[in-house]
């Protein structure tokens, strides 16, 4: 058994590697010894037991720590980095500034990848500002909810009205309490200026939660009164002009009026909470907009309780609280449950995806994708870097080798490289904010909540920046850093180096063909998308799209306006609708039949010449033509109806009644073909048109004149002789379709800024291979020349490798492009979407082989133009 | 007095005294565990060991290989002059203390 009376081998080497280069010959020596000494007095298991508790204590003693601090310097090395650093960045300075061409490529490539990460940067370092100005914000919390209704599971950022009342009376330890209710909104008019706010009704302690400065007013009072309310400054200003709005009333749409107590300051941008005024709670409930005690605790929608908790044990009791509330209101509901939490201040922006939030929302999932975006990005520029400075190894291994050779040591040449692509990001940040500049605008415009958001970089957005300057150096640098400092002097030297098969050529290839790929499917989108919109815009909509001029009517009669309307020359015909045909705005509706179950449907109101108008083809029945027919009750239906209906014959339908929510009957009088009265993103449903001239929002005016603005003129003069502030808007029906579908603009923009980013990456990267590939085969040329070489072959021979490549990256894109759109992302957007043909596929082939070949080929030509007396001469 | 000498520094001071010659960890360890009746770590010792050496109270050398050791050398170790001192001071104390309460110690009483 002497073979297997050893010390446990796995242990001996994890003390071994642990010591590293530490002096512990002895103490591994005292280890063995009282091993074996152990084993003469007990069993093996146990001895080894022993050697292993022996062996961690020494690992945490006092005794190795010192050794291995002794150890852990070189002899040669010094323990002053701040020295050390300064010279890498002087080495830097010099290899970058030696190597010109090199560095701007990678300088601009790095900019180009980091410009659209500062968007990103910028973003995020505002969003985790939000709501910092609070005194109070460390202790702000609200109380959301979630509701499961067996269909769907929501989370509000809302709860029901009364837990607020209820949080402050029930517990005690609990601060100020605040109810907030979001539905105080409407047409201000003070004199006869009518200007629309929005705001929010608010207990008076709203102003002692929250930190909103006055600017005028007393905090304490002037939300105490009934009817009072506080204006923020901008909006007292559009209000007043310059009058001392205090004390001067305002009438706010269906809530009556208003007595102005206090100016706000108007509040940051990064506030969670957005309004223009603020009037009290109590003047909420005078209003009657409160549910019967048996509904309020079903409106979880538009109110928010927020409250004050100093002391963060108490948030537990808080939350058995409201788990407590949560199950003696819910508890009989079979089909429905509501649970409530407790979300801190912080927590809100940026924060999960709630409905029905106070204010500007930006969650994690949308930031998530744009990160995903801006990766496909910078990644390829960080690979290009990696790329681009390890084919330059043969260059700098005799450099290494000499470092090495005169006791530089792996982790300083690791520093050296790190520090070498640090500066070229830092660098490269300087262009990337130059960009940043010229984009911000147009990034912001094409945002949702563009109104919560300023990209005007400060301090700490400065700083957010660098330190991602820096982290990016870190992220392109590592590989390069790590090829080199393990480079073996002997070998360097030698110059036959055996890493030179290893030098990444695979790699690199690999990495050049998945930048083409990314660029193509970019190229491709915007090509395939551009498509669609043409094809939207062409779609046969099934009505009349030209010469068709929609007036909205604000607040003109409508049988002045047509009265007035149909004396012009140049006006064929007038009709009012409730809405536009062909974009979204219909409304929609539960209807029946019968006793079956109900079906949504969309309608919407039109007059008599409507359907004449648009040059719908009437199938059976008739149109609202004459008097009989006009009554609220008849509806013309399209043939979708009829199919959910399940009434074959069109003809049969005139007659048949249905009943809607409100329980009025409605009878079909006609049956119209199937038409486009949405966007193309729906499919046709079930729709009816009605007769209801109070709903009348347009006028649409058939033109037959050729000289539109003359029309346009006499028109305007007729609008002006109504007795209305409102302006005239009046615009084409083609135009308003083409507005409908702008969506696919920014989607074109952004793919197609994407694109151009992506490809002018991919082509530095590929310029920055194919520059070092001319460059190490000068010689080779020169020889072929010599031999008897034409210049085409040998312009064949430079090129065709990095022209396989392309072809690769293409093989790999097409498909997964064409996929990705084909059947997920135009599926999305429209319901009738274009298939991707080969022409699309063609020309973003030929856009991208282009580009990629105009940058090979300004190299490979020259090379390949060169007369051998000079290539031969070279080095 | 250069440092305070504690409790089981002192005795490994003075069990490296007994030893003489033959002071290294192995030895020292089992003649602790001996006398005092108490099991000490390895680890704990060298520790000790490591910090009366900074203190200058001790001093080591290596010896040479030897077999049961799986040929690795000991760490002898001696203490030095300072190291006396320490111990002459500390001896000192105690026994003046004793003699002031030598009344009060009595077992018997």
């Amino acid at each position: 058994m002497k073979s297997a009376s050893h010390p446990p081998p796995l242990v001996e080497k994890v003390f071994l590697w642990y010591c590293e280069r530490a002096m512990i010959e002895d103490l591994h020596g005292d280890l063995d010894e009282i091993f074996y000494d152990n084993l003469k007095r007990m069993s093996l298991a146990r001895a080894k037991w022993h050697y292993c508790r022996d062996a961690v204590s020494l690992m945490l003693s006092y005794s190795v720590k010192k050794r291995k601090s002794n150890a852990a310097y070189h002899p040669y090395s010094q323990n002053n980095s701040m020295a050390m650093l300064q010279n890498y960045f002087k080495i830097a300075v010099r290899t970058l500034s030696k190597q010109k061409f090199f560095t701007s490529i990678n300088v601009l490539g790095l900019s180009i990848g980091m410009s659209i990460c500062l968007l990103l940067v910028a973003m995020l370092s505002y969003i985790f500002r939000y709501d910092n100005f609070h005194k109070n914000g460390g202790s702000i919390y609200r109380v959301i909810s979630s509701t499961d209704d067996s269909q769907r599971n929501l989370e509000h950022a809302s709860s029901p009205a009364p837990i607020g009342d209820l949080l402050k009376h029930d517990l005690a330890g609990i601060g100020e309490v605040v109810r907030i209710n979001k539905t105080f909104a409407g047409d201000a008019t003070v004199d006869n200026k009518t200007i629309p706010l929005s705001g929010y009704f608010a207990d008076p302690s709203f102003l002692q939660v929250f930190t909103f400065p006055l600017l005028k007013g007393n905090a304490q009072s002037c939300l105490s009164e009934m009817n009072s309310v506080i204006l923020t400054e901008s909006a007292a200003i559009k209000m007043f002009g310059d009058k001392d709005p205090i004390g001067e009333s305002i009438t706010i749409g269906e809530f009556g009026q208003f007595e102005v107590t206090a100016i706000l300051k108007d509040h940051p941008k990064n506030s969670h909470l957005y309004f223009e005024m603020v009037a009290p709670y109590e003047s909420l409930l005078a209003y009657q907009r409160v549910h019967p005690p048996s509904e309020i605790w079903k409106e979880f929608r538009n109110n928010y309780n927020y409250f004050i908790c100093e002391d963060e044990t108490r948030l537990e009791n808080i939350n058995g609280y409201l788990s407590s509330l949560a199950n003696k209101h819910y508890k009989d509901r079979k089909t429905f449950t509501a649970s409530f939490q407790v979300q801190a201040l912080h927590n809100i922006v940026p924060g999960n995806d709630l409905v029905n939030s106070i204010g500007p929302e930006w969650d994690y999932s949308s930031f998530a994708i744009f990160g995903i975006l801006t990766l496909m990005i910078l990644l390829p520029a960080c690979f290009n870097y990696a790329s681009i400075s390890m084919s330059r190894a043969l260059k700098r291994s005799k450099e290494i080798g000499l470092r090495k050779v005169v006791g530089g040591m792996r982790g300083q040449i690791f520093m050296q490289f790190i520090v070498e692509t640090v500066v070229v990001s830092l660098l490269s940040l300087g262009g990337a904010f130059l960009i940043f500049v010229l984009i911000k605008g147009e990034f912001i415009s094409m945002l949702a909540n563009a109104d919560g958001i300023s990209l005007e970089p400060d301090f700490i957005t400065g700083l957010c920046f660098v330190v991602f300057a820096i982290v990016v150096g870190f992220a392109a640098g590592i590989v390069p850093a790590v090829y080199f400092s393990k480079i073996n002097p002997v070998n360097a030297f030698k110059s036959n180096l055996p890493f030179k098969a290893l030098s990444g050529t695979r790699l690199r290839k690999i990495l050049i063909v998945s930048q083409f790929a990314i660029s193509l499917g970019f190229i491709m989108s915007v090509v395939i998308v551009l498509n669609q919109y043409r094809a939207s815009l062409n779609h046969n909509f099934g009505f009349n799209q030209s010469n068709i001029i929609d007036v909205e009517l604000k607040d003109v009669d409508p049988q002045i306006f047509k009265n007035e309307f149909s004396r012009l020359s140049s006006i064929e015909s007038v009709s009012m609708s409730s809405g536009i045909l062909g974009t979204a705005a219909t409304a929609n509706e539960w209807v029946r039949r019968d006793a079956s179950d109900s079906v949504e449907v969309s309608s919407m109101s039109v007059d008599q010449y409507f359907i004449q108008n648009m040059e719908l083809s009437l199938l059976a029945g008739k149109t609202f033509a004459d008097a009989e027919s006009v009554q609220e009750q008849n509806v013309i239906v399209n043939e979708e109806f009829l199919k959910t209906f399940r009434i074959a014959d069109p003809s049969a339908a005139p007659g048949v009644t249905f009943t809607g929510v409100d329980g009025k009957e409605k009878k079909i009088i006609g049956v119209l073909k199937n038409f486009h009265y949405a966007s193309l993103r729906e499919s046709i449903g079930s729709f009816y048109f009605q007769y209801d001239p109070t709903l009348f929002q347009y006028a649409n005016l058939k033109v037959s004149s050729t000289d539109i603005t003359a029309s346009f003129d006499e028109m305007q003069a007729i609008w002006n002789t109504f007795k209305t502030e409102e302006k005239f808007m009046a615009r084409f029906f083609d135009d308003e379709l083409a507005d409908a579908y702008s969506f696919y603009f920014s989607m074109i923009k952004i793919c197609g800024f994407l694109g151009l980013l992506a490809i002018s990456i991919s082509c530095l990267g590929l310029l920055g291979m194919v520059v070092y590939t001319v460059e190490t085969r000068t010689k080779e040329v020169g020889v072929r020349k010599v031999m008897g070489a034409t210049d085409g072959e040998v312009l064949y021979l430079l090129s065709k490798g990095f022209m396989k490549l392309m072809l690769v990256a293409s093989i790999i894109a097409i498909p997964i492009t064409y996929l990705i759109f084909d059947k997920v992302l135009l599926g999305l957007q429209t319901a009738y979407p274009i298939r991707v043909g080969i022409v699309e596929i063609v020309i973003s082939l030929i856009v991208m082989v282009v580009l990629g070949g105009v940058t090979v080929l300004s190299q490979t030509i020259r090379a390949a133009r060169s007369k051998p007396v000079d290539t031969l001469r070279y080095e | 007095m250069k440092g305070y000498l504690g409790e089981f520094e002192e005795l490994v001071l003075l069990t490296v005294a007994s030893l003489g010659e033959d002071a290294y960890g192995v030895s020292i360890k089992g003649d602790i565990e001996q006398r005092a009746d108490r099991s000490i770590s390895i680890g704990a010792l060298h520790s000790t060991i490591s910090r009366l050496e900074e203190k200058g109270y001790l001093k080591s050398w290596l010896g040479d290989p030897t077999q049961e050791r799986g040929g690795r050398r000991k760490r002898f170790f001696e203490v030095t002059h300072d190291g006396k001192v320490a111990l002459h001071e500390v001896k000192t104390l105690r026994d003046e203390l004793w003699n002031i309460s030598k009344a009060n110690l009595d077992l018997a009483k």
